[in-house]
C-alpha cells in the first residue's frame, strides 16, 4: 500500500509549499481571499464531522462559529493587554461548551428532529446576541479586535495589521487544525462514530455508547467551528450578529456540499469554490443570496456528491484521506 | 451458579401483551434451544435480555447481576452478545471493516484518537483471525451489504463473537438457508460455541436437537415446558401444542 | 380602568387567537410528517409567502376578500410545485435530503420575499369593515382578532368534516397511520400525499394573510413561525393532527400571559418553551413518531 500514500503525501506537501509561497505570488487582494478560504475549510471541514462522518444533519452551526467569533471578540475589546491567541482558543473552548450543552440535547434526536433543534438553539444565540447589545453590541457589532501591538511568540514578533503576518498565523493555525482533524478520522475514534452512522443499533450492541460518541463528535465538531470563527472575528476586524445567523449557517452547509461531504478534503473545495464564487458574483448583483439559495438547490437535486464527485477517480485517489461515507 | 437468570418476565407493548411470567435458568456451559411458534414472544425475550426493551415486571440477572434495564452497549460490555434475525450488519463498510467494529470495541478501544487505525497490526491480526473462523477472510474488502444471504448470516453470527462474549444469544442463525448451508452453519456454530454458553431461538427442529442439551418451549408468551430434548420431545403438551404442528405442516 | 379579570380574559382571547394560527400552519406541517416522514421546513415559508402576497394583493386592490381567496390559492400552487418537481425527486435519496431540499426552498422563498418587498418590516392595515372594538369583559376587543378567530374555527370545522366524514379523509388517516398498508389497497398514496401537501401550504398562507394586519409582515417572519410549529409538533407529537391542536392553543396562551406579564422575555419566550419541552417531557404528548 506504499504507493497511494506516498503519491498523497507528495501532493500534499506540494500544496502546503505553495500555501506558504502565495503571498509571495498573489496580490492584497487575492491574498486576502486565500485567508478567508482558510478558516472558512475549517468551519466547513468541521461541519462534515457532523453530517459526512456522523450522519447528524446540523441546520445551526452557526451557532458555534459565532460563539467563537464573538468570545475574541469580547475578550479583546474589554480585557485590556489581552494576548490573542488565549482569546482566540477562548473562543474555540467557549464554543466546545455550547457544543457540550446543544449536544446534549439534539444528540438524542434523530433527522428532522436534531436538525431543527439545532437551528432552533442557533436561532436563540442569535436572538440573545442581537438583544444583549451591552454585550455584543447588538446589531452593530463588536470592532477593533485586531491588537494594536504586534503580538510575541517566541521569537516572532507578527504585526496583525500587515498582510503578510496574519496570513501566517491563520495558515499555520488552520492547516494544524485540518491536519489533527483529518487524524481523528483515522483513529478508532473516527471508526467509531462512523460505525455509528452505518447502523447504531448494531454498533450499540457491540458496546458502542451511541449518544457519548455522538456528543464527542458534536463537541469536537463545535471546537473547530469556534476555532474558525476567532479567526474570522481576527481577520475582518468585526464581528456582528452575522457572524451566528441563519445565512451563515446556511452558508457552511452550501460549502460543505458543494465540495462533497464524503471525504475529508471535498467542505475543503467547497470552500474555495464558495469564497471565489460569492466575491465575483456579490460583485455583479445585490441578489447574490438568491443566487445561492437557487444553487444550493441545482446542487442538492442534481450533484449531491460536490465538486469532488466530478473529479475521476484517478485524481481523487492522490487526494484519498478517507471516504467520509 | 446459574449464567443467565430470568425471573418472572413480563413485557406488554402499550396494552398488547406479550410475555407473562417467564422464568429461565442458563447454566454455564450449556447450550440452551428457545423454540415455539412464531409470535410466541421468542425475539421478544432476547430483546429484554440484551437491553433493546425495558420488562414491564421481572428481573434479569447475568452473572449473578442485576442487569435489567441496562442499555444495551452496556449489557454487551459485560460479555452478553447477540445475533439478528434479520441481518442486522453494516452494510456500508467491507467485511474487515464489520468484524474490527466489534473488536476494536472489545479492546476497548472506542474513544481512542491516538492511533492510527489502519496501521494498527495487532487489531488486524485478531479481526482476520475472527474472519478466517467464520470462512470470510478471502472476502474481507467486499461490502457486506453485497454478500449473498448465507455469507452475511455468518457476518452475523461472526459479529457476535468477536466481542469474545461469555454467553452468546442466536436469534434464527439458520432463517432461510439451504441445507448445505444450515449444516455449515451448525459447525460453525458447534466450534465458536466451544467454551461459551449459547441460548439459541430455532425454527428448524433438526438443528434444535442436533446442538442443545435443553430446550425450553415458549408459547404465546409462557413456558410451557424446560428440559432435557429428550424430555422435551416426549412431552405431551408440547407434542399437543406445538412439535405435533410443526410435523403436520 | 381595566381590572385584572379583564386584562386576563383579554390574554386568554388573545392567546386562543394566535393558538389557532398556530395551529392552522402546524396542522399541514404535522400531517405531512404523519404520512411521509418528511418534515417540510418549507412550510413556514408558505405562511411567509402567503402574508406577504395576501398583503400585495389588498394594497393594489384594497379588496380583502380578494387577498384571503388568493393568498391560500396561491400556496397550494406554490406547494404543489414544491412537491412534486423538488421534494418527490429527492425523496429516494433518503431524508436528510429531504430536509436539505426543503431548508433550501425556504432559504429561497424568504430570499425572494426580501428582494421584492424589501428587507424591513411592512405592517398591514387592518381592513376598514374589520377594524374597530367590541365592548367585551369590562372592556373592548378588537373586532379583527374576533374575525380571526372566527375563520380559523370555520376552517376547523371544514378540517374535522373532511376527515371523519370524506372519503378523501378516511384516506389520509389512514395514509398516516399506515403509509404502506395503504398503497396496497389500491389507492394513489402519491397523489394523496401531494393533495396534503398543498392543502397544508394553503392553511399556511390563509394563516399568513389573515394574521398579518396583527403580526405585520416582516423577512424573519417565517423562522419565527418554523420555531414556533416546530416547538408545537414536538410538545403534540409528530404526526399527531389532536396533538397539534392542543400544542397550539396551549403555546398561544403561554406566549401570550408570559409576554404579558415579563416582556423582557417576548424575544426568548418561545425558546424558553422548547428548552421546558426538553427537559420535561421530551416525548410530546401523543402519537409519538420519531
Amino acid at each position: 500500500m506504499r504507493h497511494p500514500a506516498t503519491r498523497s503525501i507528495v501532493a500534499i506537501s506540494i500544496a502546503i509549499i505553495l500555501l506558504f509561497l502565495a503571498p509571495f505570488f498573489l496580490n492584497i487582494l487575492q491574498t486576502r481571499m486565500l485567508i478567508e478560504i482558510a478558516y472558512f475549510s475549517l468551519f466547513a471541514v468541521s461541519y462534515n464531522f457532523l453530517f459526512g462522518y456522523a450522519g447528524l444533519l446540523s441546520f445551526g452551526h452557526a451557532a458555534f462559529f459565532g460563539l467563537g467569533a464573538y468570545t475574541t471578540a469580547i475578550l479583546m475589546k474589554t480585557i485590556g493587554g489581552m494576548p490573542l491567541l488565549l482569546a482566540m482558543a477562548s473562543g474555540g473552548i467557549v464554543a466546545a461548551l455550547g457544543g457540550v450543552i446543544i449536544g446534549f440535547f439534539c444528540v438524542r434526536r434523530k433527522g428532522a428532529y436534531f436538525a431543527l433543534l439545532t437551528l432552533a438553539f442557533n436561532q436563540f444565540l442569535w436572538a440573545m446576541a442581537w438583544k444583549w447589545r451591552a454585550l455584543t453590541g447588538g446589531d452593530d457589532g463588536i470592532g477593533d479586535i485586531v491588537p494594536d501591538q504586534p503580538i510575541h511568540l517566541g521569537i516572532v514578533k507578527l504585526d496583525l495589521y500587515e498582510l503578510e503576518p496574519m496570513y501566517y498565523l491563520v495558515m499555520v493555525i488552520v492547516l494544524v487544525f485540518l491536519g489533527a482533524g483529518w487524524y481523528l478520522t483515522k483513529s478508532p475514534f473516527g471508526n467509531s462514530v462512523m460505525a455509528i452512522k452505518g447502523n447504531d443499533e448494531r454498533a450499540a450492541f457491540l458496546g458502542y455508547n451511541v449518544t457519548r460518541s455522538k456528543l464527542f463528535m458534536f463537541t469536537f465538531s463545535s471546537f473547530y467551528a469556534g476555532i474558525a470563527g476567532s479567526l474570522f472575528a481576527l481577520f475582518q476586524d468585526f464581528v456582528a450578529t452575522s457572524s451566528i445567523d441563519l445565512s451563515m449557517s446556511t452558508q457552511v452547509i452550501f460549502m460543505a456540499f458543494l465540495g462533497g461531504t464524503g471525504s475529508y478534503l471535498g467542505p475543503i473545495l467547497g470552500s474555495a469554490i464558495f469564497v471565489y464564487f460569492t466575491d465575483w458574483i456579490s460583485g455583479l448583483t445585490d441578489r447574490w443570496e438568491f443566487i445561492l439559495g437557487v444553487l444550493f438547490i441545482i446542487l442538492v437535486l442534481f450533484f449531491r456528491e460536490g465538486f469532488i464527485g466530478l473529479i475521476p477517480a484517478k485524481l481523487r485517489s492522490i487526494f484519498a484521506t478517507g471516504e467520509a461515507t | 451458579m446459574a449464567i443467565l437468570e430470568v425471573r418472572d418476565l413480563y413485557k406488554d407493548f402499550s396494552g398488547l401483551e406479550v410475555l407473562f411470567g417467564v422464568n429461565l435458568i442458563v447454566e454455564p456451559g450449556e447450550r440452551h434451544a428457545v423454540i415455539g411458534p412464531n409470535g410466541a414472544g421468542k425475539s421478544t425475550v432476547f430483546n429484554l435480555i440484551t437491553g433493546k426493551y425495558k420488562p414491564s415486571k421481572g428481573k434479569i440477572l447475568f452473572k449473578n447481576q442485576d442487569i435489567t434495564g441496562f442499555p444495551p452497549h452496556k449489557i454487551a460490555r459485560m460479555g452478553l452478545t447477540r445475533s439478528f434475525q434479520v441481518t442486522n450488519i453494516f452494510r456500508n463498510m467491507t467485511v474487515f471493516e464489520n468484524v474490527r467494529n466489534a473488536v476494536l470495541s472489545k479492546n476497548m478501544l472506542r474513544y481512542n484518537v491516538l492511533s492510527y487505525l489502519s496501521r494498527m497490526k495487532g487489531i488486524t491480526r485478531e479481526t482476520e483471525a475472527i474472519l478466517a473462523q467464520i470462512d470470510l477472510l478471502e472476502r474481507k474488502s467486499e461490502l457486506a451489504g453485497e454478500l449473498a444471504h448465507g455469507h452475511q448470516r455468518a457476518l452475523e453470527i461472526g459479529l457476535t463473537m468477536a466481542m469474545a462474549p461469555e454467553l452468546i444469544l442466536l436469534d434464527e442463525p439458520t432463517a432461510g438457508m439451504s441445507a448445505e448451508e444450515t449444516r455449515s452453519t451448525v459447525q460453525l456454530i458447534d466450534q465458536i460455541t466451544k467454551g461459551k454458553t449459547l441460548v439459541i431461538v430455532e425454527h428448524d427442529m433438526d438443528v434444535v436437537f442436533t446442538i442443545a442439551d435443553r430446550i425450553t418451549v415458549l408459547y404465546y408468551g409462557q413456558i410451557l415446558a424446560s428440559g432435557p430434548p429428550e424430555e422435551i420431545r416426549d412431552d405431551q403438551k408440547v407434542k399437543d401444542a406445538y412439535l405435533g404442528e410443526e410435523e403436520n405442516d | 380602568m381595566e381590572s385584572t379579570l379583564s386584562i386576563l380574559f383579554i390574554q386568554a382571547i388573545h392567546g386562543l387567537v394566535y393558538g389557532m394560527l398556530l395551529f392552522l400552519v402546524a396542522s399541514g406541517l404535522t400531517l405531512v410528517f404523519g404520512m411521509m416522514d418528511v418534515l417540510n421546513i418549507a412550510h413556514a415559508g408558505f405562511y411567509m409567502l402567503g402574508a406577504y402576497v395576501g398583503a400585495a394583493m389588498l394594497l393594489s386592490t384594497g379588496n380583502f376578500l380578494l387577498s384571503l381567496i388568493v393568498a391560500p390559492i396561491s400556496m397550494a400552487l406554490v406547494g404543489a410545485v414544491v412537491e412534486r418537481y423538488f421534494l418527490r425527486r429527492v425523496h429516494i435519496h433518503g431524508h436528510a435530503f429531504e430536509l436539505l431540499i426543503t431548508f433550501g426552498v425556504f432559504y429561497i422563498i424568504g430570499e425572494t420575499v426580501k428582494w421584492i418587498w424589501g428587507n424591513f418590516p411592512r405592517p398591514v392595515d387592518v381592513p376598514g369593515i374589520l377594524s374597530g372594538a367590541i365592548p367585551m369583559f369590562g372592556t373592548a376587543y378588537p373586532v379583527y382578532r374576533l374575525f380571526i378567530l372566527f375563520i380559523s374555527f370555520l376552517v376547523l370545522v371544514l378540517m374535522l368534516y373532511v376527515f371523519m366524514k370524506t372519503r378523501i379523509g378516511i384516506n389520509i388517516r389512514a395514509a398516516v397511520s399506515d403509509p404502506y398498508m395503504v398503497n396496497a389497497l389500491g389507492i394513489n398514496v402519491p397523489r394523496l400525499f401531494l393533495g396534503v401537501f398543498s392543502g397544508g401550504a394553503a392553511l399556511a398562507g390563509l394563516a399568513g394573510v389573515v394574521a398579518s394586519p396583527v403580526l405585520s409582515t416582516y423577512p424573519g417572519m417565517g423562522l419565527d413561525m418554523m420555531v414556533d410549529t416546530f416547538v408545537v409538533i414536538v410538545i403534540g407529537g409528530f404526526g399527531s393532527l389532536f396533538g397539534a391542536f392542543v400544542a397550539s392553543l396551549m403555546i398561544g396562551e403561554l406566549q401570550c400571559f408570559g409576554v404579558h406579564f415579563i416582556p423582557r422575555l417576548a424575544l426568548v419566550f418561545q425558546f424558553l418553551l422548547m428548552a421546558a419541552v426538553l427537559i420535561i417531557m421530551p416525548t410530546g404528548l401523543f402519537g409519538e413518531k420519531e
